[in-house]
């Protein structure tokens, strides 16, 4: 998203000021990419050659294009929280997957529109992130996958509420063979942040957040994105079947909340 | 659109992170390199009807998250698969070094008989790289693995690389060496073999086309 290689209007003057001296984090991965070639030539002793721009080409494509001195762009404050984060919590560190978590939490901080909530949208976004990380980081550890609070139960626990409320769509799935894992588990742990555009994604995470049962709501959420498509799914094989599952196809937020609700209602 | 085709195959996509699998997975289907991409998290998921040695092959492909973590989540997508790409990146040498762990989860969890290619991806970066061609080629040999470099920037070899492998998994359906109707195989046959199929001769798959029973 365009919004997060803009520079900050709130860049951390610490680190940036050059009477500290600071390293950044800018500098310290160019280094970290220095040394391990270095490594790894002396190791292998074939690695034909190692190139002196490669450093400084760590994004071949420009899309994280380093701004000039003296600025930063947001996804180098969302960089730096997920650094310090995983450097605090050394046993998650850093999972793929937590930039989409903490990137809707840092917009909706930075782009307020009241300045003093923008100023300081590094250390609250920081703040939330670790407070929803504390109940949802089991996702996130491998070794609890299998375990009760870890995901493989959770992904199980949308089809055993499918069961219960649309049985024919639950045994077609099964029929087909597609299982949970194949789709929840990107709609779980990412908590459906890459299933739909940003605004709406902000709109789902508002309900979810405001249920004191979120991460429950989030299984009803998920189970009423099945159902609103069960005739699309109860026509379609397993090819068709995975690609709206993988590839969403109702827009409207609100319909899917709708439907969550109605599930919640009637439990 | 109709799909008629002979043959479905369960391919896998496997190496670590960053080597480029979803990017050879869109190159390979849309025939565009992917400039904006996420990491995977878990499992994507394409298809594509090709043609191979006069047969109508669909191949069913499953892209897979490349970091540690998600080992033992992906693992759950390996059962049945016929074949796979195992990637890496020709400019990281740590990419290369893990090729061992990832081909002994492919033949342990998938199938014994999985015909994998081996594609050292990036191919277009050749100032930086830190994997020899000669390198490469000696290990896929010694492991019984085709090989290519690839490029899903420029799309060099990408389409060959999933072509050789269904080839190879045609050939072995031919010569016996692998049988579609085992449990597992990560072989289907299609509307348009269903009919002519199931020959007893197997072996001699050319033979059996006009077979109707």
């Amino acid at each position: 998203m365009a919004f997060f290689q803009r520079a900050t209007d709130y860049p951390c003057q610490l680190i940036l000021d050059p009477q500290n001296d600071y390293e950044t984090l800018r500098r310290r991965v160019e280094q970290t990419t220095l040394k391990a070639q270095t490594v790894n030539r002396n190791r292998s002793g074939v690695t034909n050659v190692s190139s002196p721009g490669k450093s400084l080409n760590l994004y071949p494509s420009n899309e994280y294009e380093v701004l000039p001195n003296g600025s930063e762009a947001h996804w180098e404050v969302v960089e730096r929280i997920l650094f310090i984060y995983a450097k605090l919590n050394p046993g998650i560190a850093y999972v793929q997957g937590m930039n989409e978590i903490v990137g809707p939490i840092y917009y909706t901080f930075a782009t307020d529109p009241n300045d003093e909530w923008k100023e300081h949208a590094e250390a609250d976004t920081f703040f939330c992130f670790t407070n929803l990380m504390s109940e949802n980081r089991d996702n996130f550890i491998k070794s609890l996958d299998d375990s009760q609070c870890g995901i493989t139960f959770k992904m199980e626990s949308v089809y055993s509420m499918l069961k219960d409320r649309d049985m024919e769509l639950y045994l077609k799935l099964q029929e087909q063979n597609i299982k949970p894992q194949y789709f929840t588990f990107r709609w779980l742990t990412l908590l459906l942040s890459q299933e739909f555009l940003l605004p709406d994604v902000i709109r789902i995470w508002d309900s979810l957040f405001s249920d004191q049962d979120r991460f429950h709501f989030l299984i009803l959420v998920c189970c009423a994105m099945l159902i609103l498509i069960r005739d699309q799914l109860l026509a379609g094989d397993f090819t068709i079947n995975m690609r709206l599952l993988q590839d969403y196809p109702i827009t409207d937020v609100h319909t899917i909340l709708a439907k969550a609700k109605e599930l919640q209602d009637h439990s | 659109m109709s799909e008629t085709y002979d043959f479905l195959f369960k391919f896998l996509v496997i190496g670590n992170a960053g080597t480029g699998k979803s990017c050879l997975l869109h190159q390979f289907i849309e025939k565009r390199f992917k400039d904006e991409s996420n990491h995977t998290i878990g499992v994507e998921f394409g298809s594509k009807i090709i043609s191979v040695v006069n047969k109508m092959v669909k191949l069913q492909i499953w892209d897979t998250a490349g970091q540690e973590r998600f080992r033992s989540v992906t693992r759950s997508y390996y059962r049945g698969a016929a074949g796979a790409l195992l990637v890496y990146d020709i400019t990281s040498r740590e990419t290369y070094n893990a090729l061992t762990t990832w081909l002994s989860d492919a033949r342990m969890l998938a199938s014994q008989n999985i015909v994998i290619i081996l594609c050292g991806n990036k191919k277009d970066l050749e100032a930086d790289r830190e994997v020899t061609f000669l390198e490469a080629s000696r290990f896929a040999q010694e492991n019984e693995l085709m090989f290519l470099e690839t490029s899903a920037l420029t799309g060099e070899n990408v389409e060959e690389a999933f072509i050789q492998c269904a080839r190879k998994i045609l050939n072995k359906i031919d010569s016996g060496e692998l049988d579609p109707e085992r449990m597992g195989s990560g072989i289907q046959y299609g509307d348009a073999a269903l009919r002519q199929l199931r020959s007893p001769r197997r072996g001699q798959p050319q033979g059996s086309q006009d077979c109707s029973c």
